[in-house]
C-alpha cells in the first residue's frame, strides 16, 4: 500500500514547491534560477552597483533549460530568487512504441512509457541509434512539472 | 593588340566595380581571372605604359602600377641599366604631367621610390640624388600642387628606406634592406632634414593666418621632420628581431628616443632649429592636425641624445636654448586639453634625458623650471577634475598629461630627494599634494565637481577608484610622504572631520527619513571619505603587489622620530589605540599620539561609525565601496606597519615599536580589532562580493607571513572567525569567499610547520581547522540510501559546494612545509571523488569544483610531496577524469549552452594535467629515497588519451582552450619525447593529426607551439636514429607540409625562423625525402628561367651546411633560408 502512494507522489505533481529560495548574491555560475517564470541555467553572472556608494546588485544572463531562450535579469543581491529544482535522471531504453512513445527503464527497474521520442535532431539520433541495436541511456529533464528526453548517450563496453 | 588588352582588361575591372546585383559570379570569378593572369605578365612595361597612356579606368590604372611594381621586384636583376633609368624618368614625368586619382599616384610613386632604392645599393645613391635635387626644385619653384607632389615623394622614399624587417620590397634580403637604409641615413636624410627645416623657416618668416594651400604644405613639411625626427636610427649591432621591434614602435606613434650620431652635430645643434620649431608650433596651434605634428616633433626633440650630445657643454647649451623656447611659449599661453598630453611629454622626456644636467643649470633657470613644471601639475590637475564630472567628456586629456607630470615628478623626488633638505621643492611638493587633495574633496574645502551618474543599466562593473588610479595614487602617496610633516596633519583633521559629521548623520537617521538633498550629500560625504582614505593609505604605506616584503616607508619612520622628538608619545599613542573600538570617548593627550596610529584610530572610528549603523538597521545607507576601501586599507596597514621585523631597519622609534612591534600590547588590540572587523564583514556583508573579496584578501594577507602568524594562530579573535566559517548557513556566501577565508586559515599553519616533522601545534591547529569539515564530509558520505540518493536533495547540494569550495581553499594555503600535512587531510577526500563524479555529474557546478580541486591540489601541493603521495594524487585525479568520460562519452545533447559547458570542464581538466605534468619540471620534494615508477608525464598523456575524444574541433577554436591544450602537448614532448615517441599508434597519430590541424588552423602562438614539437620529434629521432620506426614514418609528413606552408607564405613571416630550423631538423632526418621534394618543386616549374633561379636558390640553401642536427650548422641555415625566403617569393609565383 505505502508503495503505491510513494510512486503516485513521485510521479505525479506533488504539490511540493518546485523552488526554494537562494540569495542572488549566492548564485553561481553553471546553477539554475527563475528568470521570468522559466527555470533557465545561469550562463553569465556579473555584479555591479546602484551607484558608487550603492549596494551590489547582480545581473544575470540565463538560458531556458527546455526552450534554450535567452532571459535576463537585474536584481539587488539582497533579494532572494527563486531556484528551480531541476532533475535529471538517466534511463536505459527499451523500446520505442508505434505511436512514438519511450519505454525507458530507469536504474532501479522500474518502467515509464509517457515521454515522446524527443524532436529535431535528437530524435533523429536516437531512433538512428536505436534503429542500429546500440545500447541506449537517455537522459531526462525535469523542471517545474515539465519534462523531456534533452540528452541520448551510448553505452559503450566501457561503461559497464 | 594592346588597345584589345586594354579593352579586355577594362571591361573586366568594370565588371568587379560592378554592384553586386548587376553581375553574377561566374562572371566575377572570370573577370579576377583575368586580372590574375595580367599580373603575371613578363617585361610588362610597355602595355603598363601603354595603360598608363590611354585607359581612362582607374581600376586599370591601379593594376597596371601594380604589375610595374612586382615585375621590377622580380625582374630587376636582368634589366638594363638604360631601361631602368628611362622607366623611372618616365614614370616621374608621368606623375608631375598626368592627374590622376591619389591611390593611382601613390602606387606608381611606390614604383619609383622602390626603384631608386635598388638603383642606390648599386650606384651608392647617385641616382637618389638626382632624384632630390629635381623634387626640391620642384618644391621651391613650381606651383602649390607641385610643391605638395614634391613632399609626396620624400615622405615615400623615406617610408621604403625606413622599414627593412617588413619591407613590401621582399626580393632583398634583410641585411640589404638594412645596408641601404643606413646609407640614405648617414646622406640624403640629413639633407631632407636641412631642406625641411630650409623651408620651415621661410613658414616662420610669413604671417598668419596661412592661406590655406600654404596651410597644406606646412602640413607636408612638419609631416618630414616628424618623420626625420622619429626614424628609427637604430645600431647595426643590434639583433634583426629587436630592430624589428624597433621599426614597429616607430610606426605605432611612441618612438623611441632622438639617439643620433656625433656627424648630425652641424645640422641638430644649429642654435634657431629648435626656437624655430616652437615658433612654428605657436603659429600652427590653433589648426589641430598640424599642432599635433608640430608637437611631436617638440616632443622628439626633447629626447636628444647619442654621441651628438657628448660634450657636456653642447648638452647644457642645448637644454637651455630648450627651455628657455619652452618657458617661453607656457608662460604665454593657456595650455588647452588637446596640447595637454603633448606639454606634458615634453616635461617627462626632458626629465628622462636631461635629469642629469638640471642641477648644472643656473639657479633662476632652475627655479623657473620646478616653478613652472609645478603650475602645469596644478593647471592640468584641475583640468583632470573637471573632465572626470563631464558626462558626455570620452576624453582624458589633462588627467593623462596629469599622470605623465606626476611621472615626471617622482624621478625628481627621487634624484633630488631627500626632499625635506630642498626647501623650494618642498613648497612644490606641498603645492601638488594639496591641490591634489583639494580637487577629490567636495566644495567647499574641494573643488571637486559633482559626480558623475554612475549607473548607467549595470552591464560594465565599474573598477574601483582604488584600481582606477592606482598610479596616481602611488605618486600622490609619494608627494605626501615628501611632505609628511604638513601632509599627515592634513589628512587626519580632514578624516576625524567627516568621520564626525557622518556619526552625526547616522544619529539624525534614526529619528528621522533623509531629505533628498540629505540623501545626495551622504552620497557626497562618502565620496569624500573614500578618497581621504586611499590617500591616507597611500601615504602611509606602499602599495605592493605580490610577495614582496613591504617595509615601513623611510619617511615616515623620520617623522615618527621627530614627532617622538618633539613630545609625542608611547604611552598616548597605546591610549588611543585602547579606545579606538570605543565610538564615544576620545584619548587623553591625543595631541601626543604619533601620525601612523592616528591615522590608524581614525580608520577605526570610521569602523565603529558603520558598526553603529549596522546595530541601529541602518545597514542600507552604508557604502559597500568604503568598507572595501577600509579593508583595503587594513591590509595595507598591517603589511606595512603590524609587527615589523626590527633587524630590517636601521632604526625604529620607541612609538612604532612600542605600538606595532611584536608583543606590544598595540599590536595584539590591532590584530583584535581586524579579525573581529572580518568577522563582522562575512556576517552583515553576505550580499557584498566586493566587500567580502577585500575582507578575504586582507584576511589572507595578514595571515600569509610568518613572522607575523605565529602572533595571529593562537589569537582568540582567530578561533572565533573560524567559528563563524564553520556556522554559515550552507549556500549563502558568494562564490570564492569560504575558498579565500580557509586559503587564509591554511597559510596560517605555515608558522607552525618545520621541515621533515609535523610538531603538536601544528597537528592541534590543522585539526582544529578541517576538524568540523571532515565531520560534514563524513556524513554525507555515509548518508543512509548512498551518495546517488543525495543528488536530488539541494540542501545537500548546497554542503557539497561549501565543502569542495574550502578543500580548494585550503589546498591552496598549503605551503612547503604544510603540503604534507594537508594533503594528508585532502587524500581521503580526494579518493571518494570519482564516486562523487559520477552521482553529481549532471550538477555542473558540483563537477567544475572537483575537477577545480585536483587541479588546485595538483598546483599547490604536488611539487612538495614524496613520491607514494604524489602516486595517490595521480590514481585519484586519473580515475576522477575517467569517470568524467565515461559520463559525457558519446553524449548527444541538444541542451542549450552543452558546448561552452564542455569547453569550461576540458579546460579545467587540462589544468589538472598540465598542473599534475609540472611536476616533472619543478619537483621541490626533499625525500627521494623511494623509487620512482609512474612519472607524471605517463598521467598526463594517459590522462590526455580520455579527453582526446572530447576535443572536438568546435571546441579548439576556443582560443583559450586552444592554446592550453597545445602547451599541454609540447610541454609533454619538451619533457619527454621518449614517452611521446612510444604511444600506442591510434594515441600518437590523433596527437599528430591535432600538430598538422595546429600548424595551419589557429593563430600563430599556435603555429609556434606546433613547430616547437615538430623540431622535438625531429631531433629525438636523429640523436636517437630511430629509422623504421613507427614514430619515423609518422614525423615524415611535416617536411613536405613545412615547406609548401613557407613557400606559398602561410606561414606568418615572423615565424620564419622557427619555421627554418625545424626544417632543418627534419631535412636532417629525411634527406633523402628532402632531396626528392626539391626536384619536383623544379619540375613542377614551366619557365626555364625560374627554374633555373629556383635551383640556384635551393643550391644557396644549402651551401656550407652539415646535416649533423648540431647548433652551428643549424644556425647557418637559418640565415641561408632568411635569404631563401626573401629570394624566392620575389620571383617565384605560389597560388
Amino acid at each position: 500500500m505505502g508503495d503505491i502512494d510513494d510512486s503516485h507522489f513521485e510521479t505525479g505533481d506533488s504539490g511540493a514547491s518546485a523552488t526554494y529560495p537562494m540569495q542572488c548574491s549566492a548564485l553561481r555560475k553553471n546553477g539554475f534560477v527563475m528568470l521570468k517564470g522559466r527555470p533557465c541555467k545561469i550562463v553569465e553572472m556579473s555584479t555591479s552597483k546602484t551607484g558608487k556608494h550603492g549596494h551590489a546588485k547582480v545581473h544575470l544572463v540565463g538560458i531556458d533549460i527546455f526552450s534554450g531562450k535567452k532571459y535576463e535579469d537585474i536584481c539587488p543581491s539582497t533579494h532572494n530568487m527563486d531556484v528551480p529544482h531541476v532533475k535529471r535522471e538517466d534511463y536505459q531504453l527499451t523500446d520505442i512504441s508505434d505511436d512514438g512513445y519511450l519505454s525507458l527503464m530507469s536504474d532501479n527497474g522500474d518502467l515509464r512509457e509517457d515521454l515522446k521520442v524527443p524532436e529535431g535532431e535528437l530524435g533523429t539520433q536516437l531512433r538512428a541509434d536505436y534503429d542500429a541495436g546500440k545500447d541506449i541511456l537517455c537522459t531526462v529533464l525535469k523542471s517545474c512539472g515539465e519534462e523531456v528526453v534533452i540528452a541520448v548517450k551510448t553505452n559503450t563496453a566501457l561503461d559497464k | 593588340m594592346t588597345e584589345q588588352i586594354i579593352a579586355e582588361l577594362e571591361s573586366a575591372a568594370n565588371i568587379i566595380m560592378a554592384p553586386p546585383n548587376v553581375v553574377a559570379n561566374e562572371q566575377r570569378h572570370a573577370a579576377e581571372c583575368i586580372f590574375l593572369e595580367f599580373r603575371k605578365t613578363k617585361s610588362p612595361y610597355n602595355i603598363c605604359r601603354e595603360i598608363l597612356e590611354k585607359s581612362q579606368n582607374h581600376y586599370v590604372m591601379f593594376e597596371a602600377a601594380e604589375v610595374i611594381k612586382s615585375a621590377i621586384i622580380r625582374e630587376w636583376a636582368f634589366l638594363l641599366d638604360s631601361d631602368k633609368i628611362s622607366l623611372r624618368q618616365y614614370l616621374f614625368e608621368y606623375i608631375i604631367t598626368h592627374e590622376t586619382p591619389p591611390f593611382v599616384k601613390e602606387r606608381i610613386l611606390q614604383v619609383i621610390v622602390i626603384m631608386v632604392k635598388r638603383a642606390s645599393i648599386d650606384d651608392n645613391g647617385r641616382e637618389r640624388a638626382n632624384l632630390l635635387r629635381e623634387v626640391e626644385s620642384l618644391i621651391v619653384n613650381s606651383e602649390p600642387q607641385k610643391k605638395i607632389l614634391g613632399c609626396n615623394i620624400i615622405t615615400h622614399l623615406m617610408q621604403e628606406y625606413a622599414t627593412t624587417v617588413k619591407s613590401t620590397d621582399v626580393g632583398l634580403p634583410w641585411e640589404v634592406h638594412f645596408k641601404a637604409k643606413k646609407q640614405f641615413e648617414s646622406t640624403d636624410l640629413k639633407r631632407i632634414f636641412q631642406f625641411s627645416i630650409y623651408l620651415l623657416t621661410e613658414v616662420g618668416k610669413a604671417g598668419t593666418p596661412f592661406p590655406e594651400n600654404m596651410v597644406v604644405l606646412i602640413g607636408h613639411l612638419l609631416k618630414i621632420l616628424e618623420r626625420v625626427l622619429t626614424w628609427g636610427y637604430v645600431s647595426p649591432f643590434l639583433p634583426k628581431r629587436l630592430i624589428g621591434i624597433y621599426e614597429a614602435v616607430y610606426e605605432a606613434d611612441a618612438a623611441p628616443g632622438l639617439k643620433l650620431p656625433a656627424s648630425w652635430a652641424d645640422y641638430i645643434l644649429n642654435p634657431d632649429m629648435v626656437p624655430l620649431v616652437f615658433q612654428i608650433y605657436w603659429k600652427v596651434r590653433d589648426n589641430e592636425q598640424l599642432a599635433h605634428t608640430a608637437l611631436a616633433c617638440l616632443v622628439q626633440l626633447a629626447t636628444l641624445s647619442g654621441k651628438v650630445m657628448s660634450h657636456d657643454e653642447s648638452r647644457l647649451k642645448y637644454l637651455h636654448s630648450y627651455l628657455v623656447a619652452f618657458f617661453n611659449l607656457i608662460s604665454n599661453v593657456t595650455i588647452r586639453s588637446r596640447e595637454s598630453i603633448g606639454i606634458s611629454n615634453i616635461v617627462k622626456k626632458l626629465i628622462i634625458f636631461f635629469i642629469s644636467d638640471i642641477p648644472k643649470l643656473p639657479n633662476d633657470i632652475r627655479d623657473t623650471l620646478l616653478d613652472e613644471f609645478t603650475r602645469l601639475t596644478c593647471h592640468f590637475c584641475e583640468g583632470g577634475a573637471l573632465e572626470e564630472t563631464q558626462v558626455d567628456e570620452e576624453d582624458r586629456n589633462f588627467s593623462d598629461a596629469f599622470d605623465g607630470m606626476m611621472e615626471a615628478w617622482m624621478t625628481i623626488l627621487q634624484e633630488f630627494g631627500p626632499a625635506a633638505s630642498d626647501s623650494s621643492l618642498f613648497e612644490c611638493a606641498k603645492r601638488v599634494f594639496e591641490k591634489y587633495v583639494q580637487s577629490r574633496l567636495a566644495p567647499p574645502e574641494g573643488s571637486r565637481g559633482p559626480q558623475r551618474d554612475h549607473d548607467h543599466g549595470g552591464d560594465e562593473p565599474e573598477e574601483s577608484d582604488r584600481k582606477l588610479y592606482r598610479d596616481q595614487l602611488q605618486s600622490i602617496g609619494s608627494f605626501g610622504r615628501a611632505v609628511s610633516k604638513t601632509s599627515m596633519p592634513l589628512m587626519f583633521n580632514l578624516l576625524e572631520s567627516r568621520t564626525a559629521t557622518l556619526y552625526n548623520s547616522f544619529q539624525e537617521m534614526r529619528s528621522r527619513a533623509l531629505t533628498i538633498s540629505e540623501a545626495a550629500a551622504l552620497d557626497s560625504l562618502y565620496e569624500d571619505l573614500n578618497w581621504l582614505v586611499l590617500i591616507a593609505g597611500h601615504v602611509l604605506c606602499f602599495d605592493a603587489d605580490g610577495n614582496e616584503t613591504v617595509m615601513i616607508p623611510m619617511e615616515m619612520i623620520r617623522m615618527s622620530s621627530n614627532s617622538y622628538n618633539a613630545g609625542c608619545t608611547v604611552e598616548a599613542s597605546l591610549q588611543a589605540l585602547r579606545l579606538a573600538e570605543n565610538s564615544t570617548t576620545m584619548p587623553a593627550d591625543f595631541e601626543k599620539c604619533d601620525a601612523i596610529v592616528r591615522i590608524f584610530f581614525d580608520i577605526m572610528k570610521l569602523c565603529c561609525v558603520e558598526e553603529f549603523a549596522i546595530r541601529s538597521g541602518m545597514k542600507q545607507f552604508l557604502s559597500p565601496e568604503l568598507s572595501s576601501t577600509i579593508m583595503w586599507f587594513f591590509r595595507r596597514f598591517c603589511a606595512n606597519y603590524l609587527m615589523p621585523v626590527e633587524h630590517y631597519y636601521t632604526e625604529l622609534t620607541p612609538t612604532i615599536l612600542g605600538c606595532l612591534g611584536v608583543n606590544s600590547e598595540g599590536a595584539r588590540l590591532i590584530i583584535g580589532y581586524v579579525l573581529k572587523k572580518i568577522q563582522t564583514n562575512l556576517y552583515y556583508f553576505q550580499s557584498e562580493p566586493q566587500v567580502l573579496q577585500d575582507t578575504v584578501d586582507c584576511f589572507c594577507d595578514l595571515v600569509n607571513c610568518r613572522q607575523k602568524s605565529i602572533h595571529i594562530y593562537d589569537a582568540p579573535a582567530l578561533r572565533e572567525l573560524l567559528t563563524v566559517c564553520e556556522s554559515i548557513e550552507p549556500g549563502v556566501m558568494p562564490q570564492n569567499v569560504l575558498r579565500g577565508m580557509y586559503r587564509g586559515f591554511a597559510l596560517c599553519a605555515e608558522c607552525l610547520a618545520m621541515e621533515g616533522e609535523t610538531p603538536e601545534p601544528l597537528q592541534i591547529y590543522m585539526e582544529s581547522v578541517v576538524g568540523s569539515l571532515q565531520r560534514k564530509f563524513h556524513s554525507i558520505c555515509t548518508a543512509e540510501g548512498g551518495l546517488a540518493s543525495k543528488t536530488e536533495d539541494q540542501s545537500t547540494r548546497a554542503v557539497i559546494v561549501d565543502l569542495l569550495e574550502a578543500f580548494i581553499g585550503l589546498a591552496k594555503g598549503s605551503q612547503i612545509f604544510t603540503s604534507d600535512i594537508i594533503f594528508d587531510f585532502l587524500a581521503p577526500i580526494l579518493n571518494e571523488m570519482p564516486n562523487f563524479m559520477s552521482a553529481f555529474n549532471n550538477y555542473h557546478v558540483i563537477v567544475q569544483l572537483i575537477l577545480e580541486l585536483f587541479g588546485q591540489v595538483a598546483k599547490y601541493t604536488l611539487c612538495y610531496l614524496p613520491h607514494t603521495k604524489s602516486q595517490r594524487l595521480y590514481e585519484c585525479a586519473l580515475a576522477t577524469v575517467q569517470t568524467y568520460t565515461k559520463c559525457n562519452m558519446n553524449r548527444f545533447t541538444v541542451e542549450s549552452f552543452a558546448e561552452e559547458t564542455t569547453f569550461q570542464d576540458l579546460g579545467l581538466v587540462l589544468d589538472v594535467l598540465t598542473f599534475i605534468l609540472s611536476k616533472d619540471c619543478i619537483d621541490l620534494c626533499t625525500s627521494n629515497d623511494e623509487e620512482i615508477t609512474v612519472t607524471a608525464a605517463d598521467v598526463s598523456l594517459f590522462g590526455l588519451s580520455f579527453i582526446m575524444p572530447l576535443m572536438s574541433m568546435d571546441l579548439l577554436k576556443y582560443p583559450s582552450l586552444c592554446l592550453q591544450y597545445y602547451r599541454l602537448l609540447v610541454l609533454v614532448n619538451d619533457i619527454y619525447p621518449e614517452k611521446v615517441s612510444s604511444l600506442p599508434q591510434d594515441l600518437l597519430q590523433s596527437l599528430l593529426k591535432s600538430i598538422d590541424i595546429g600548424l595551419i588552423n589557429f593563430g600563430s602562438d599556435i603555429v609556434q607551439i606546433c613547430l616547437d614539437f615538430i623540431q622535438g620529434m625531429a631531433s629525438y629521432i636523429f640523436r636517437h636514429k630511430l629509422v623504421n620506426s613507427l614514430l619515423y614514418a609518422a614525423i615524415r609528413p611535416f617536411l613536405k607540409t613545412l615547406i609548401d606552408l613557407t613557400l606559398s607564405r602561410q606561414i606568418n613571416s615572423d615565424l620564419i625562423t622557427s619555421a627554418s630550423t625545424t626544417i632543418y631538423t627534419l631535412i636532417c632526418c629525411y634527406q633523402e625525402d628532402y632531396r626528392a621534394l626539391v626536384e619536383t618543386l623544379l619540375q613542377m616549374q614551366s619557365d626555364p628561367m625560374v627554374r633555373e633561379r629556383l635551383a640556384a636558390a635551393f643550391n644557396n640553401l644549402v651551401i656550407g651546411v652539415e646535416w649533423n642536427c648540431e647548433r652551428l650548422p643549424k644556425l647557418k641555415f637559418r640565415d641561408n633560408f632568411d635569404k631563401f625566403i626573401a629570394n624566392v617569393h620575389g620571383f617565384l609565383l605560389v597560388k
